[in-house]
């Protein structure tokens, strides 16, 4: 299984066709991929969790652990809700293409295409251990919890940190890289799950991708 | 015939003479208890104690307590050796009532060096003379002049204040006491300071402020009068720049950089290390830095020696700095205004650099663009080639 799970990356359309009975079914390599993507995710959500904690340690006593705690457990969560959102969402547009096949079809196939990004979090966490501790943190007070504009101009400080927009900058073009890796993988799972023509699978999965995408290089835009 | 006649002659001329005599012997005893009632009532000189060379007054007031007789007075007159009488005598006569008073006064210099002396009054009565000795003391003791306190440095242009004293260990009071100050290249304030009277044993406080152009010499001139005869006394206090061992001296420690925003925001505390008052203590920072609300300069108001206020001073930075020099400023109670400044690391020019930076990270975004343009690309391309 393990090869055929690396035949998702290079070979994503002979992947699906070969996936037969329980494994058509099955959703445990799903769960296991979007388990390490969350792993990872989780990783990159400590250390950019410690950052903030850092920044709000001086406001309340303790504040620091809650910050970076409630960060890693949103990013471990996070990628769950990911998955189950954006299969929603393609679901939602492969309809308008008149599309047959079970949403847990959808699922599973998100499931398998989220392997790329398990590696992109990986690099991203490896990234982060290279640029976090170059990140100047600016500290916030009590005083400055009381005054909005101040929070809004400390975490703004954080945010343009050289060291903080320059890894915001790298993960999100590995985020990006990684995320049409799972794109391609996404449409040829689309075409089997749900009946669709390359054409239209490539649609239902390229639009919000796209979208995405162009939202991400939006931020970094305005960042 | 002519013996007996000469001695006729002188028989007669004897008892006339013994006649006069006679009675000159019963004028005399019924005169005497008269002029035994005529006494020195008081004696004054001015001034009371003597320097060596002063002129001054002896003045003897002569007081008779015959309660019916008039008393005659003839030939007053002062005598001494070691003063010299510069006024005339009582040469005339004077006829002193019943119960009255008459000064006798004659100006007198003091030829004689320190000492105690006994200077003579006389006065002649028709029959008998009034002798009368007085102690008169010339003492050459001069005014002193204290310095009590004063910094142990000057600066150029910086006010100090000087603390004196005046004391009189004269054993009679001085008159027109004034201080004087002067010296070149120095603005004394009061530059003349005018004490008054002084009395014996005596001492008062003469405060001054010094503020120097250069270091020079503090000329002191103190003044005054002993009866009329004019008196000095001079001091010189060198005025020499370096630093005051006892100025405050306030240092900052625990400084901690943060930022807001575009603003660093650094914090810490101001301690006096010195042994005087620092007034008015204020923290603000210097250029590369750009002073910004809400702390643009904070005062710290007075810190007694080993007291410390906590500070907080907001700033931009014109540019890429590594640190940024803080300035901390005070007065002295003089009012003069110290400065220093101790520089403050700035961890990170990162403020600056987004500061100067202006737009959208382009490499980023192009190369992103890139990599979805290939993807659509590829996929455009993978689809019209399936589809023929």
């Amino acid at each position: 299984m393990v090869r055929s799970l690396l035949n998702i990356l290079i070979s994503p359309g002979a992947f699906f066709a070969d996936l037969k009975g329980e494994q058509e079914e099955s959703f445990t390599w799903p769960l296991v991929i979007v388990l390490l993507g969350g792993i990872a995710a989780a990783g990159y959500g400590y250390l950019l969790g410690e950052v903030s904690g850092r920044m709000m340690a001086g406001a309340l006593p303790g504040i620091d652990a809650l910050v970076t705690i409630s960060s890693t457990l949103g990013a471990l969560i996070g990628v769950f809700i990911f998955w189950l959102v954006w299969t929603v969402i393609v679901f939602a547009l492969s309809m308008a293409f008149k599309g047959q096949g079970r949403f847990k079809r959808t699922l599973q196939v998100i499931g398998y295409g989220y392997l790329p990004q398990v590696i992109g979090s990986v690099i991203t966490v490896v990234v982060a251990f290279e640029y976090v501790p170059r990140i100047v943190v600016p500290h916030v007070t009590a005083a400055m919890m009381q005054d909005p504009v101040a929070m809004q101009g400390i975490t703004t400080a954080l945010m343009r940190d050289p060291a903080m927009m320059e890894l915001t900058q790298i993960t999100s073009i590995i985020a990006i890289v990684f995320l049409l890796w799972s794109a391609n993988i996404w449409i040829f799972g689309l075409q089997k799950a749900r009946n669709l023509s390359p054409r239209d699978a490539a649609l239902c999965v390229g639009i919000p991708v796209i979208a995405y995408v162009l939202f991400m290089i939006y931020s970094l835009g305005v960042s | 015939m002519n013996f007996n006649k000469k001695i006729a002659g002188l028989c007669l001329v004897l008892l006339i003479t013994s006649i006069i005599g006679m009675a000159s012997a019963d004028l005399t005893q019924a005169q005497a208890p008269i002029t035994g009632k005529v006494f020195v009532s008081s004696t004054v000189f001015d001034p009371a104690v003597f320097f060596t060379g002063d002129k001054g007054t002896a003045t003897y007031v002569v007081t008779t307590s015959n309660t019916n007789t008039s008393v005659m007075l003839n030939h007053g007159t002062f005598s001494d050796k070691n003063f010299r009488l510069i006024s005339g005598t009582y040469d005339y006569s004077n006829t002193l009532g019943p119960l009255q008073t008459r000064p006798f006064a004659f100006s007198i210099l003091a030829d004689a060096p320190e000492g105690d002396y006994y200077p003579t009054f006389s006065l002649s009565f028709f029959d008998s003379n009034l002798y009368h000795k007085t102690l008169l003391q010339i003492d050459n003791t001069p005014l002193e002049l204290t310095l009590i306190d004063k910094p142990d440095a000057f600066s150029q242009g910086k006010k100090k204040t000087i603390y004196m004293q005046v004391a009189n260990p004269r054993k009679n009071n001085v008159r027109n006491v004034i201080l004087e100050v002067s010296g070149a290249g120095i603005t004394a304030n009061p530059s003349r300071t005018f004490v008054g009277d002084l009395a014996s044993g005596a001492k008062i406080p003469v405060n001054f402020s010094v503020t120097p152009d250069h270091e020079t010499t503090l000329a002191l001139l103190l003044t005054y009068n002993n009866g009329n005869n004019p008196h000095e006394v001079s001091m010189k206090i060198p005025i020499t720049f370096g630093t005051d061992k006892k100025q405050a001296d306030p240092v900052m420690s625990n400084v901690q950089v943060s930022t807001i925003g575009s603003t660093y925001h650094v914090t810490g505390d101001v301690t006096n290390a010195g042994l005087e008052t620092a007034n008015a203590v204020m923290v603000t920072a210097l250029s590369p830095a750009v002073p910004e609300d809400p702390y643009k300069t904070y005062v710290v108001q007075a810190l007694k020696p080993d007291d410390f206020g906590s500070f907080e001073i907001t700033f931009g930075t014109e540019g890429s700095v590594t640190s940024v020099p803080v300035q901390i400023s005070f007065k002295d109670n003089d009012g003069n205004i110290y400065t220093s400044v101790q520089n403050v690391t700035v961890p990170d020019s990162g403020l600056a650099k987004v500061k100067d930076s202006s737009g959208p990270p382009l490499v980023p975004i192009t190369a992103a663009l890139v990599i979805v343009a290939v993807f659509v690309g590829g996929w455009f391309f993978y689809l019209r080639k399936k589809k023929q």
